[in-house]
């Protein structure tokens, strides 16, 4: 452990992040615009008086909840580790006298900081003009809390153990579209879970997307009753768990493997 | 006609390129694939919850599918991937290389335009092309001459609008010669994925005047499953050559302010 270097890393690292604000608030403009279509096109339905289980001000919340919390979550981190990978870069980090975790907290840590900046003061305009309904209970407020922690540490994870694969494939983050495409489908974003179909929703529930972004979301709305909200704990404590271990294993094998290509 | 012998040898230069890079074929069958999945999924989830929406169904979310995949081809396979080697960090107008496409003896607007060519977006205008056929033998009704030729005629100036905006877009790069202004775009454009009627009213305003994304899917995919009347079709093809010369103006005057870069 050694915090003060790992205080300068994140310092440094956000100082070169908002250099380039205009540039990642594009980002996240374009990560924002899904669950935003789906909250218009759900709270059209329920407007119309489809019976959808939802009201329209329910949907407006959980989806504006989403969106902050998908940001949150969204370990952008992926992506530049396997370009460290791959470019070799990652020889800087392993030559320093700071494990490269600390690297990759730092970038995290930053960028999150960024993305937060903007996502935050947006999703509170749009809470203005869409009106939400949240029926927020001091109980469901408290277990959003390490809800979206294990959400982060999971997400965090799995996508940390997906992009060290490029040890061994240069093609790697191919899979990462996958996770995505998988998380958009799985995690609560095309719909609430609960909306799912029978077979789609059994399988969310035993995957660990819907872990990564909507159960958060649905113990803040308040969605979920007590077996539920049990349950869905021990799924992501689980599925977190798998990903630490998956992440050690990568990256212990994956580093003897390693051979610095450039620099 | 020296024209389109200029467009062979831009579309043969970019494919030898792109040829050298074979395993990048699978990589983007993958993407078009999942991007196809996820996109009917959605489809299909709100489609079973609400039969018919706004008097949209089922299948004719499909025939918008179908002509946003298509759009989105035929801009990935020409002047997507032009315009992005002009605007951008370590782009055309960044770096100065601008002065290079200036100096050619060639409208600079056609070269802008026509210069780099994708080939694997031929397999994502196949998808697109087998979506809206799923959706034109689902309408049950069969498709007749006239009804065809309004569908093209619809489908070409949704083209033409979708060209117009993206070169407005890309024009704003003079001001601003870092950011990506074309990535602003994208993120709006995922709204043509679902009907403009879906929305509500003040983004139906903004999606028919301000960034005309209803002209681009919404008349289309109607002309395709219930046909339009000939008035709407006349008025999308007059308001798609206005587009045209206005942003193509545009484009010229903002040409007019690059400076070339300093080294």
């Amino acid at each position: 452990m050694i915090p003060r270097g790992a205080i300068a890393l994140v310092k440094g690292t956000w100082a070169s992040w908002m250099q380039y604000r205009g540039f990642f608030f594009v980002l996240a403009f374009g990560w924002m615009v899904p669950p935003l279509i789906y909250l218009l096109v759900w709270s059209t339905a329920a407007g119309e008086g489809a019976p959808v289980g939802f009201s329209r001000g329910e949907f407006v919340a959980y989806y504006l909840a989403l969106i902050v919390v998908n940001q949150f979550t969204y370990p952008q981190t992926n992506w530049t580790v396997g370009d460290w990978i791959r470019g070799g870069m990652l020889n800087t980090p392993l030559l320093r006298p700071l494990a490269y975790i600390w690297q990759v907290l730092a970038d995290e840590v930053a960028g999150k900081v960024v993305f937060m900046a903007f996502v935050v003061p947006v999703s509170a305009v749009l809470a203005l003009v869409l009106r939400p309904e949240l029926r927020l209970t001091p109980r469901a407020g408290l277990l959003f809390l390490p809800a979206l922690a294990l959400a982060w540490g999971l997400r965090f994870l799995w996508g940390l153990w997906l992009a060290m694969l490029a040890f061994w494939a240069t093609r790697a983050d191919a899979l990462l579209a996958v996770q995505d495409a998988l998380t958009f489908l799985l995690a609560g974003v095309v719909a609430p879970v609960a909306l799912l179909p029978e077979a789609v929703r059994w399988l969310a529930g035993v995957l660990p997307f819907r872990y990564m972004v909507g159960f958060p979301v649905e113990v803040l709305t308040g969605q979920l009753d007590g077996a539920a909200l049990l349950q869905g704990f021990a799924i992501q404590s689980a599925w977190l768990a798998l990903a630490y271990v998956l992440c050690r294993v990568v990256w212990r094998s994956g580093l003897r493997r390693y051979t610095a290509v450039g620099g | 006609m020296r024209y389109i012998k200029l467009i062979v040898l831009f579309f043969q230069s970019s494919a030898q390129e792109e040829l050298a890079y074979r395993a990048n074929f699978w990589i983007h069958l993958l993407h078009a694939l999942l991007n196809l999945a996820t996109g009917a999924a959605g489809m299909w989830i709100l489609f079973r919850q609400v039969q018919t929406l706004r008097g949209w169904d089922f299948t004719a979310a499909l025939a918008i599918l179908g002509v946003y995949l298509t759009l989105d081809a035929l801009r990935g396979l020409v002047f997507g991937p032009s315009f992005e080697a002009l605007a951008g960090m370590g782009q055309e107008v960044w770096s100065g290389n601008f002065d290079f496409t200036l100096l050619r003896p060639l409208d600079v607007q056609f070269l802008v335009s026509f210069r780099r060519w994708n080939l694997y977006a031929l397999l994502d205008l196949a998808l697109g092309m087998a979506v809206l056929g799923t959706a034109a033998a689902r309408s049950g009704q069969p498709l007749s001459l006239p009804g065809a030729a309004a569908f093209l005629l619809a489908l070409l100036a949704g083209l033409a609008a979708l060209y117009a905006v993206l070169l407005a877009f890309t024009g704003l790069v003079f001001w601003s010669p870092a950011f990506t202004f074309t990535w602003v775009f994208d993120a709006v454009f995922q709204i043509a994925r679902y009907p403009v009627d879906l929305y509500p009213g003040w983004l139906r305003l903004a999606l028919t005047w301000v960034v005309p994304v209803g002209l681009m899917t919404t008349v289309p995919a109607r002309a395709l499953t219930q046909g339009i009347p000939p008035e709407i079709l006349w008025a999308s093809l007059a308001a798609a050559a206005a587009l045209l010369a206005a942003s193509s103006a545009f484009f010229h005057f903002a040409a007019r302010r690059y400076t070339s870069a300093s080294s």
